[in-house]
């Protein structure tokens, strides 16, 4: 890899805040009135994108699907350090699902300038399904490693990986072109710069629309999407159970006048 | 004149007070009335607890530790007090840092713990109205519920409201917006003689008679025992921002300050930190700041209602900090990423309390002085030999200088060379028209230091104040001054 690593990093702009308005009827998120910010799993993603062009060079593109304000996500991404932005936008891609986004995506990501690597957040925090980094790895027919905490090291067309699942820790070697998708343990992700905002003000975002990629409106956008929101509701919510702590008689002592508190004896 | 060194004083009681008596199973079980019997403790649990506050002073435990949880029932109490003569000391949650809830003559510890009702967040006339136990954390959320805000900000946010009013806390924001003082409409009191009293209330303007509200903010409890609370609000602005910026000299920095100052921006925090704080706050929440290899840093902090004006002050701001020497200019934009930054600066006081034996200097000097303090500042650290880690509210000219105990000094040989530092800073900021303490109060620690600032002629107009409120002397005696 003489020129080396192309990464692109797929990102997606969400709500800021965790207490989101739900429009019932149509069963989409009210995101007028709360401010948009580069979904956080995704920060992580773009972390070791410039990582990894620090220590092996290339450069890392950022690529996000959205309304054209979308635009800010991909010039926060350039402010952290990102080479270029580029924004999915077209009104035929809107109300699409996972299956959808990551056809979209990865036939963008196709005309785009190549890639050895390709970095997504786990999930993002509005859908929180993390399924379209892996669709779109399936789309792209490349291997793909979900979990990721730590990339040992790239050479020779091949990345060592480390990842931990709920029953150890796996060391894996995949070769590229390959799709990971990062964790919130792999790094802590650097603020943007006033310099890295200043070029970013002035930084070319790339268009692509249905007309660069001619696909068929029946795989695209909400006719192209195998999955609907049918209901949306907020999770009731539950309050903190209480901890005590002690020896077995103080616990015994605390659990019988707790219930008898509740008059439950 | 060179002062007596403070810390030979520290333990002793002083002479000139009044005869306490002592609390009797007779006053206990009266008190008991009062407040019920769960409220009065005496167990070595309670006492340990209620005989501390974070200041480095040897604890000092009361004979009981009260909780009342009415107004009646702290009227009551100090009813009994004053007419048998019994010390009652003011306590909220005991983090003030010059030990002015130390109950220094032991008798009554009156916790206000109990009294932590937020009674009323009024939107039409931007008041909150709360008894003084309410920690400012959970005042600041209730508020925020409503799009509001207190601007008073202190680091300590486990501090009450109560403790707040006491010792005219600042915090964070003092720079754009004042301090405690600014922001308190009224005021319940209940005298020593249990007598209770109303000042001001939810108007803005009030020209009737002398400020009593005004008297007993910054009082330290040694006037009354505030009860309920009116707090000014603000509306709260759309978007916030910080930039942290890392600098080559701790000069650089300073000068920083007065060129933002000078260039008509108003950051509502503008803090300053050397590496020392920031390599010792990242230890002890075991994460990284953006940048950890530089000398000093600057915290500036701009709200707006547009993202545009967010956007030019952070621009303006962001290249007044590169032209003076910031060696890069780091932006956090999103709620998380400046929680992050303002969690680690709010932590920085504990970091330092559980890593190091220090005491904290609070002085608060005319902010165009703070090139000139950081620098001969130095020089007093090497004088005694002791590490001073200066940790700055820049913005309003209030810096505290950490006294850190260096391994090398023996323990007997540390209270005398952390209060000659602490003596020469003060010092230095008189001579610079400034004070010996912008926001935590003189207390029991620093007390002595109120006749060098203010002469005696106002100290005696301050006893006199404190007669008329007062005559026994019950209410935490020994504190403020010598």
């Amino acid at each position: 890899m003489s020129e080396g690593l192309k990464i692109i990093v797929p990102i997606k702009q969400v709500p800021e805040t965790t207490e989101v308005e739900f429009d019932e009827e149509t069963g989409t998120l009210k995101r007028e009135g709360v401010a948009a910010i580069i979904n956080p799993f995704d920060e992580f993603a773009i972390e070791e994108g410039l990582r990894l062009k620090e220590k092996h060079g290339g450069e890392v593109n950022v690529l996000t699907m959205g309304p054209p304000w979308a635009a800010d996500a991909l010039r926060d991404a350039i402010a952290m350090g990102a080479d270029k932005g580029w924004l999915v936008t077209d009104r035929a891609f809107a109300g699409a699902d996972t299956w959808a986004t990551s056809l979209t995506l990865a036939k963008s990501i196709e005309k785009m300038d190549g890639y050895d690597l390709i970095i997504c957040g786990l999930k993002t925090t509005d859908g929180d399904t993390g399924q379209t980094g892996p669709e779109m790895a399936e789309h792209l027919n490349i291997p793909h490693v979900c979990y990721v905490n730590e990339i040992i090291d790239v050479k020779d067309g091949k990345v060592v990986l480390k990842r931990n699942l709920d029953d150890g820790v796996e060391t894996l070697e995949a070769p590229l072109p390959l799709l990971i998708t990062v964790g919130k343990d792999i790094n802590q992700p650097r603020l943007a710069t006033l310099r890295g905002r200043i070029k970013a003000k002035k930084a070319e975002i790339k268009e692509i629309t249905n007309s660069d990629l001619q696909l068929d409106p029946k795989e695209i956008g909400l006719e192209g999407s195998f999955t609907r929101v049918v209901k949306i509701f907020e999770p009731e919510q539950h309050e903190a159970g209480e901890v005590v702590e002690g020896t077995v008689e103080e616990l015994v002592d605390a659990i019988y006048q707790k219930l008898q508190e509740c008059k439950v004896i | 004149m060179k002062w007596f060194p403070v810390s030979l004083k520290r333990s002793r009681s002083n002479r000139k007070m009044p005869e306490f008596a002592e609390l009797t199973p007779e006053h206990r079980a009266e008190l008991e009335s009062i407040v019920g019997k769960e409220n009065v403790s005496s167990t070595q649990e309670d006492l340990d607890k209620h005989a501390i506050d974070e200041s480095p002073l040897d604890p000092h435990p009361p004979t009981l530790v009260v909780k009342p949880g009415s107004t009646s029932e702290v009227s009551r109490v100090l009813k009994l007090a004053n007419e048998n003569m019994i010390p009652v000391t003011p306590q909220g949650s005991r983090t003030g840092l010059s030990g002015a809830s130390h109950p220094i003559h032991a008798g009554i510890a009156l916790s206000l713990e109990r009294m932590n009702r937020i009674i009323e967040i009024d939107e039409d006339n931007l008041m909150a109205v709360m008894e003084p136990g309410v920690l400012i954390s959970d005042a600041h959320e209730a508020i925020a519920k409503h799009g509001l805000y207190y601007p008073p900000d202190p680091g300590q946010e486990s501090g009450s409201v109560g403790g707040n009013i006491s010792t005219n806390a600042g915090g964070m924001r003092a720079m754009k917006y004042g301090v405690t003082r600014d922001f308190i409409n009224g005021l319940e009191v209940v005298l020593a003689s249990g007598e209770v009293i109303e000042m001001g209330g939810k108007n803005i303007k009030d020209s009737t008679g002398y400020s009593l509200i005004d008297l007993i903010i910054g009082s330290e409890g040694t006037l009354g025992v505030v009860t309920k609370a009116t707090l000014r609000l603000i509306p709260q602005f759309k978007y916030t921002a910080l930039i942290y910026a890392p600098f080559k000299s701790t000069i650089d920095a300073a000068n920083t300050v007065r060129e933002i100052v000078r260039q008509k921006i108003m950051p509502f925090g503008l803090e300053y930190m050397t590496q020392h704080t920031v390599l010792t706050v990242e230890k002890y929440l075991e994460r990284k700041l953006p940048d950890n290899s530089h000398p000093a840093y600057l915290i500036v902090a701009v709200e707006a209602n547009t993202k545009e004006e967010l956007e030019r002050q952070l621009e303006t701001a962001g290249e007044i900090c590169l032209d003076m020497g910031a060696v890069d200019a780091y932006i956090a934009d999103t709620a998380q990423r400046q929680n992050q930054i303002w969690e680690a600066r709010k932590a920085v006081f504990d970091a330092y309390l559980a890593m190091y034996t220090l005491d904290e200097a609070d002085i608060c000097i005319p902010r165009s002085k703070i090139p000139e303090y950081v620098e001969r500042a130095e020089a007093i650290g090497e004088k005694y030999g002791v590490l001073l880690a200066p940790v700055g509210h820049a913005g309003d000219g209030n810096l505290h200088y950490n006294i850190i105990k260096l391994d090398e000094t023996p323990e007997e040989e540390w209270p005398e060379l952390m209060e000659s530092a602490l003596s020469d800073l003060i010092d230095m900021s008189h001579e610079m028209g400034g004070t010996a303490s912008g926001e935590h109060g003189l207390g029991y620690t620093k007390r002595h230091y109120l006749v060098r600032e203010v002469g005696s002629t106002q100290v005696e107009l301050m006893k006199g104040i404190k007669a008329v409120f007062d005559p026994k002397g019950i209410l935490n005696p020994s504190k403020v001054w010598v």
